[in-house]
């Protein structure tokens, strides 16, 4: 091969490639809103963005596949956890994982931080990215037939969406603060009295270390009844 | 024994680059331990994960920015036969440079982060290492323009450099579109170590065989047109190997697969060229260390970075192993195997010359390059398994993040024993070069 050659074969690999590239580069942004669902990035999605390069999240958690591997990816964290949850563990990881092998750290994250943070973790979950996590695809497709059939929503569906980063029901949910079963033997409580403990424990049960809850009183009064029915459930079965 | 008075401002980028390597190497020691046990609450609120993976990776960048400028420094004056154009600026950058550095892991340690993995550099601060940048640019390419005879080398070099400090900006401003974020994210750091930093490699290493083999320059700037050219056709597409699970059209599973998986190929053509020059050499070998980290860049070099890049670049894999220990196997393993041999090449080219040791007293030095070789492809393998396991647990079994993690603990403290033993090797090397001495005979 001559030294001709040789600069011949550098300048058309370099050149052909770079004009590929930047030709896609070029497509990429014609079809990018389409997939990355653009028209939605509203002020608070733009401000949970924010919220999520303040707290260097992304050196602990992965977001579509890229970042730190030492906890759960964060591209479809919405659907496997549901709003409230995400708030109760972005405020109070001490308390979530009290019993964990791994620790997240309490990072400060004020209440309108952490709400404008699900609002963009909702908006990047519909990012259509081939559907990867594959291991997350199961809570997409199970938050997509709930969203369907929002009025036939069941009960367990309710409550695990919103307690159940904390608490189990048998199986489902996370064993932290106990099961609802036991809780619903131990609890006295009355309807109000629960509603009341679900929005600020403190004030029912004060030292509590349970945090907090963000759900709306419609919600709180669902739940109240559902707990206090698997009181009741177990009693008739003595 | 250096030919040129300006030769010695490499000295201390190379001391400086060698002290932050042991810093880099001792925060991913740690690293190691934040996945092998379980820490106090109290210490994971004041020192995170986070940001001792932030010191780990900027640091790292940081040491191997600062041996490619001093080595560039050291480098140029013979290459273009006369002094830098300015020693001035050259300490000026680096005053610039290392102070930007110190005050960015300071930084870190109190939550001043851009928050994106491994671009955490606050934008003030990146503005500054532009300036540095610019420095140095203007410095190699006004050296080279005044040099009175032209090479290859010399403009591969320049064309190197300006291209690493352009992609630089690409990470700077904030974009409220995570999807584009990620675009261009991609274009520092896959098209630094993919694209820029190779072509720089391919030059530095042609320059110190030549130096070293006595082997014809005509021979050896041929490869290096062919190298970098293919570097350049396979990694520039290459980077659709990225965008595979964003949100992109269905045809980057196509460019990028296709054009990464030959990526590979200029880097075997490395091996090849690198081991039929050793054989030809026209020299006789002096210090037959720094023969051997040719010798071990080329392989490791093709190992870290063709190998094990080749094995999870393909799309239907790659869904499998995205974001998981596997691309962290990759990434030790390319980074040392092609940047950090990289760099300790140039130290062992440069450091006795400054030192004015003709043939050096290599005992220590081998030791450590042994070590440092050995552990790592330890690290590299244990990774590797950890992330087969993980991506088994989680992917296939479908059990849960926490679940996998905890059945990869074992592999978590393999990975801190040889990280340990990794450590003891970098300082058995750093010792070596700062203390050099001539070999008695
Ligand atoms: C120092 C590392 C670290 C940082 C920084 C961090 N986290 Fe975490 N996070 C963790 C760990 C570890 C877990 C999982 C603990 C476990 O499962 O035992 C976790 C769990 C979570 C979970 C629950 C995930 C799931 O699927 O169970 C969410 C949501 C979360 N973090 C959000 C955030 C957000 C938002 C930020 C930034 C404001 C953040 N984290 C910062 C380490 C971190
Ligand atoms: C951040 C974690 C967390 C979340 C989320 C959470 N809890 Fe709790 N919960 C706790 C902890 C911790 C306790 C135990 C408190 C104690 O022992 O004082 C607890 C205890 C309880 C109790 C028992 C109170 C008692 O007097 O013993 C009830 C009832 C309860 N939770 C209901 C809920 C409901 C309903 C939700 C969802 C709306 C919810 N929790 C969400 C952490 C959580
Ligand atoms: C010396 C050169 C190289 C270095 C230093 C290097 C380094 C890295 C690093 C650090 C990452 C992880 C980035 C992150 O997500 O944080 C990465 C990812 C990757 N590299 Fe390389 N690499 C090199 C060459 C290659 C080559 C030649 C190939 C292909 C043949 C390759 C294929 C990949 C792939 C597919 C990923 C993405 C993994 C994933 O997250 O799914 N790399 N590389
Ligand atoms: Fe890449």
């Amino acid at each position: 091969m001559t030294g001709k050659t040789a600069k011949t074969i550098f300048w058309l690999g370099t050149l052909s490639s770079a004009i590929i590239f930047l030709w896609l580069t070029y497509d990429f942004h014609q079809q990018e809103p389409k997939f990355a669902k653009t028209d939605q990035i509203n002020d608070q999605v733009v401000a949970g963005k924010k919220v999520w390069h303040k707290y260097n999240c992304n050196d602990c958690h992965t977001i579509l596949g890229f970042g730190g591997y030492y906890a759960p990816d964060m591209t479809k964290a919405y659907y496997r956890l549901g709003e409230n949850n995400i708030i109760s563990i972005v405020m109070n990881p001490e308390l979530v994982y009290k019993d964990s092998f791994r620790k997240m750290p309490h990072l400060g994250v004020t209440k309108e931080e952490a709400v404008n943070l699900v609002v963009f973790l909702k908006w990047v979950g519909t990012i259509e990215n081939r559907h990867w996590p594959p291991q997350d695809e199961k809570f997409v497709k199970a938050f997509r037939l709930r969203e369907a059939n929002a009025q036939k929503l069941d009960k367990t569906d309710i409550i695990m969406g919103a307690c159940g980063g904390c608490h189990s029901l048998e199986t489902l949910g996370r064993k932290i603060a106990g099961d609802f079963n036991d809780i619903a033997k131990r609890i006295s409580y009355d309807k109000d009295t629960l509603v009341k403990y679900i929005h600020d424990p403190q004030s029912v049960k004060p030292g509590t270390a349970m945090p907090p809850q963000n759900v709306s009183p419609e919600t709180a009064a669902i739940i109240s009844d559902f707990i206090l029915s698997l009181k009741a459930g177990k009693e008739v079965q003595k | 024994m250096i030919r040129y008075e300006s030769q010695k401002v490499a000295r201390y980028y190379l001391g400086l680059a060698l002290i932050l390597f042991c810093l880099q190497v001792a925060m991913g020691l740690w690293l190691a331990i934040n996945y092998a046990f379980t820490l106090p609450q109290g210490l994971v609120d004041v020192f995170s994960f986070a940001t001792a993976r932030a010191i780990h990776t900027n640091t790292l960048v940081a040491w191997m920015l600062l041996g490619f400028m001093g080595g560039s420094y050291f480098i140029l004056p013979i290459e273009c036969k006369r002094e830098l154009f300015s020693v001035k600026i050259a300490y000026l950058q680096l005053l610039i440079f290392a102070g930007t550095a110190v005050t960015a892991v300071i930084g870190f340690l109190f939550g001043w982060t851009q928050g994106k993995p491994l671009l955490e550099i606050p934008v003030p601060l990146d503005f500054l290492i532009v300036v540095a940048a610019l420095l140095f640019v203007a410095n190699v390419a006004m050296t080279i323009i005044l040099a009175k005879e032209r090479s290859i080398i010399q403009w591969m070099l320049l064309a190197g450099v300006t291209f690493l400090a352009v992609l630089y900006l690409f990470g700077m401003p904030f974009f409220k579109d995570l999807n584009v974020d990620y675009y261009y994210w991609w274009w520092v750091i896959h098209l630094w170590v993919e694209g820029a930093w190779e072509l720089f490699t391919a030059a530095i290493a042609a320059f110190i065989i030549i130096e070293v083999t006595g082997v014809e320059r005509k021979v050896v700037e041929k490869w290096l047109y062919v190298e970098t050219g293919l570097f350049l056709f396979t990694g520039l597409v290459g980077t659709g190997h990225h965008y595979y699970w964003i949100g992109s059209p269905d045809y980057w599973l196509w460019w990028g697969g296709i054009f990464s998986a030959l990526e590979p190929l200029p880097v075997a053509l490395m091996v090849l060229d690198t081991w039929m020059h050793i054989r030809e050499r026209k020299n006789p070998i002096v210090n037959p260390l720094l023969w051997t980290y040719i010798m071990g860049l080329a392989l490791f070099h093709f190992l870290g970075a063709g190998v094990f890049g080749f094995i999870h670049t393909l799309p239907p894999v790659n869904y499998y192993t995205h974001g998981s220990q596997i691309t962290v196997s990759h990434g030790h393993l390319a980074f040392f195997g092609a940047y950090a041999l990289l760099n300790l090449v140039v130290f062992y080219f440069a450091m006795p010359q400054l030192k004015g040791i003709e043939k050096f007293d290599d005992r220590l030095g081998v030791w450590g390059f042994w070590t440092m070789v050995t552990a790592m492809i330890f690290i590299g393998l244990i990774f590797g398994v950890a992330g087969v396991l993980q991506t088994y647990l989680e992917r296939i079994l479908d059990l849960g993040y926490r679940t996998a993690q905890m059945n990869m603990m074992f592999w978590f403290r393999a990975v801190l024993f040889f990280g340990a033993i990794f450590l003891s090797g970098v300082l058995m090397t750093v010792y070596h070069l700062f203390t050099l001495k001539k070999a008695a005979d």
